[in-house]
């Protein structure tokens, strides 16, 4: 017995430390990219502030060796590389902030949008797939597996006007303010979660469907469970890794969509900032978001695989 | 209902891509002049009412026919060729360039493919092309490792195998064999890819990235729209609606597309 928790322990424990490895390795890679899709497609980041006027050639040439953008593109990479451990992202070339300070202002704002959409996106998405696959041949089965599609076929900026629109027009005796908080979180959240949660109900229903065709759902019914509990229980239970590995996925599209949800709904966050940064040629703002959401993305990811392990004892032999 | 939903995608799609011929000829008007005055509704303008610069919505929407689903389709093409390309080349050569490339491709994928396009207009700076371009690069990482995958699988079959015992050279294998087999997957591939590359695109250009306002295309207009909800509802339904329709017909023949299920008995 000893012996027994003792080895599972320690496979637990490598297998996060192995995938906290292999999410470092995602983070650097992903960084890599931001870096270089940006500095191979962005000629001068400086040239935009010469044309528009809002320098001259000589305050430019100033700015160019301050910032360090007269150095050789590999080296401008290290030093990216060497300031992100130290939390350093630039600076802002309009202004002239830090851009880890510009960014940290706005992330509360984003994080807590892309939570309340990934915790209404995995809940719809699991009611959805079970009520699709449960009640298949009836109304509400088939009501359910519509709203799915209507969920992943809708772009946000629709559905964002559109809930936009009824909340206006059926509030509109009531005074501005007191719609705020409805606009502020609620709203974006629901629209943020529906979009993905298409995602999840199609993994949910795909793997209820296929749990069901097992021949132990046979055998689980030969014992005389009620089909209630055969579902929920047995049937939902292998079908839940890959429906948290779905997940994940959908963070990513979540956090693309906060970006459109942002702008919607005018709220503030990592979104509007990095829309106005592309805007604006900020490059080194616009760098520091991609690089900072492809580093929760990998986090997510991680997540979700360790969720799946501790689900499924099934992966965790897989992996050892 | 199902072959009801068969129609509906075909009709869209077909009036979409006849609109976009004929719009010079049936548009009533000129789509980036003003014609009347701002914001009218569909019954003061017919078919339906005006912009906020006093265009001609129904012209607009015509005209953006044309560049919404045609800058998607020079996206999704060019997606195709670069990530079927860099897929093939890493599978059939293998080794050390099959490393290099799946290795610089998981690293695009690690960052969100709409985030990397985003990052793309950042570089090149706002404007329609370089959107189309961002699009068409965003989405040919996850592209290529499909395609990758698709060609690995295949190079596994037993006529594979046969024609290298019968002594076929390797190019021979590969454009006689391979290509051909792996060209309807990559289709269907590529179908539903060309779903994604056509929100892709509209997103952006909602989010105010084709740089110029006056640009007729769907994302644009429903950008514009957005600040006269209240008083003007056409004003984004309109633009709303005709991308939905779009997505929600792509994705319904892009499923229809699939090979059908087998039992999982027979294999």
């Amino acid at each position: 017995m000893v012996s027994f928790t003792d080895r599972s322990g320690n496979g637990a424990l490598r297998t996060v430390a192995r995938r906290l490895l292999e999410g470092l390795i995602t983070a650097w890679a992903a960084v890599t990219v931001t870096f270089f899709a940006l500095h191979l497609t962005a000629g001068d980041p400086l040239s935009g502030l010469f044309s528009r006027g809002l320098a001259t050639q000589e305050q430019i040439e100033t700015t160019r060796i301050s910032l360090g953008l007269d150095a050789p593109l590999l080296i401008q990479y290290l030093r990216y590389l060497a300031g992100i451990f130290r939390g350093d992202l630039g600076v802002s070339l309009y202004t002239r902030r830090p851009v880890s300070q510009e960014i940290f202002a706005q992330l509360p704002s984003t994080l807590e949008l892309a939570f309340s959409g990934l915790l209404i996106a995995i809940s719809l998405g699991f009611v959805l797939g079970i009520l699709s696959a449960w009640r298949e041949h009836h109304f509400t089965g088939k009501l359910a597996a519509l709203v799915t599609g209507m969920a992943t076929g809708f772009p946000v900026a629709f559905t964002g006007i559109l809930a936009l629109y009824a909340v206006r027009t059926s509030y509109q005796h009531l005074p501005n303010g007191s719609l705020s908080p409805i606009q502020h979180l609620v709203l974006p959240a629901l629209v943020l979660g529906f979009a993905s949660a298409g995602g999840i109900a199609r993994v949910v229903h795909a793997g209820l469907r296929e749990s069901m065709r097992k021949p132990y759902m046979l055998a689980v019914q030969a014992r005389g469970i009620q089909r209630g509990f055969r579902f929920l229980w047995h049937a939902l239970k292998p079908s839940l890794p890959p429906a948290v590995s779905m997940s994940a996925l959908e963070a990513a599209f979540l956090l693309s969509g906060t970006v459109v949800t942002e702008t919607i709904f005018a709220r503030p966050g990592l979104g509007r900032l990095l829309i106005d940064s592309i805007l604006d040629g900020d490059y080194p703002i616009a760098m520091g978001i991609v690089a900072i959401v492809a580093i929760f993305y990998t986090l997510s990811h991680i997540f979700a695989d360790l969720v799946s392990v501790a689900i499924d004892p099934r992966l965790r032999r897989r992996s050892q | 209902m199902k072959r009801l939903a068969d129609y509906l995608a075909f009709f869209w799609l077909s009036l979409v891509v006849i609109l976009a011929i004929l719009a010079p000829w049936i548009a009533p008007a000129n789509p980036y002049h003003p014609v009347a005055d701002p914001l009218l509704s569909p019954h003061a303008h017919p078919p339906l009412g005006t912009d906020n610069l006093g265009r001609d919505l129904w012209s607009r929407l015509l005209f953006g026919c044309r560049i919404s689903p045609g800058a998607a389709l020079l996206s999704a093409l060019l997606t195709l060729v670069i990530g079927s390309l860099l897929g093939f080349v890493a599978a059939i050569l293998g080794g050390k360039i099959d490393r290099i490339l799946s290795a610089v491709v998981n690293a695009a994928l690690a960052v969100p493919a709409l985030l990397l396009a985003m990052l793309l207009v950042a570089g090149f700076g706002p404007g329609i092309t370089t959107v189309i371009v961002a699009i068409g690069l965003g989405g040919a990482p996850a592209f290529a490792r499909v395609t990758r995958t698709i060609c690995l699988q295949l190079m596994e079959k037993e006529y594979i195998y046969a024609a290298e015992a019968l002594g076929a050279t390797r190019p021979h294998i590969v454009f006689r064999h391979l290509l051909p087999n792996a060209a309807g997957q990559i289709v269907i591939l590529a179908t539903t890819h060309y779903a994604w590359a056509f929100m892709g695109i509209t997103t952006l250009t909602f989010l105010g990235l084709a740089g110029d306002p006056s640009l007729p295309d769907w994302g644009s207009i429903l950008n514009q729209g957005r600040s006269f909800l209240t008083q003007a509802p056409w004003f984004v339904l309109a633009p709303g609606s005709a991308i939905t329709m779009t997505i929600l017909s792509i994705h319904h023949i892009g499923a229809s597309f699939t090979a059908p299920e087998f039992p999982a008995h027979i294999r």
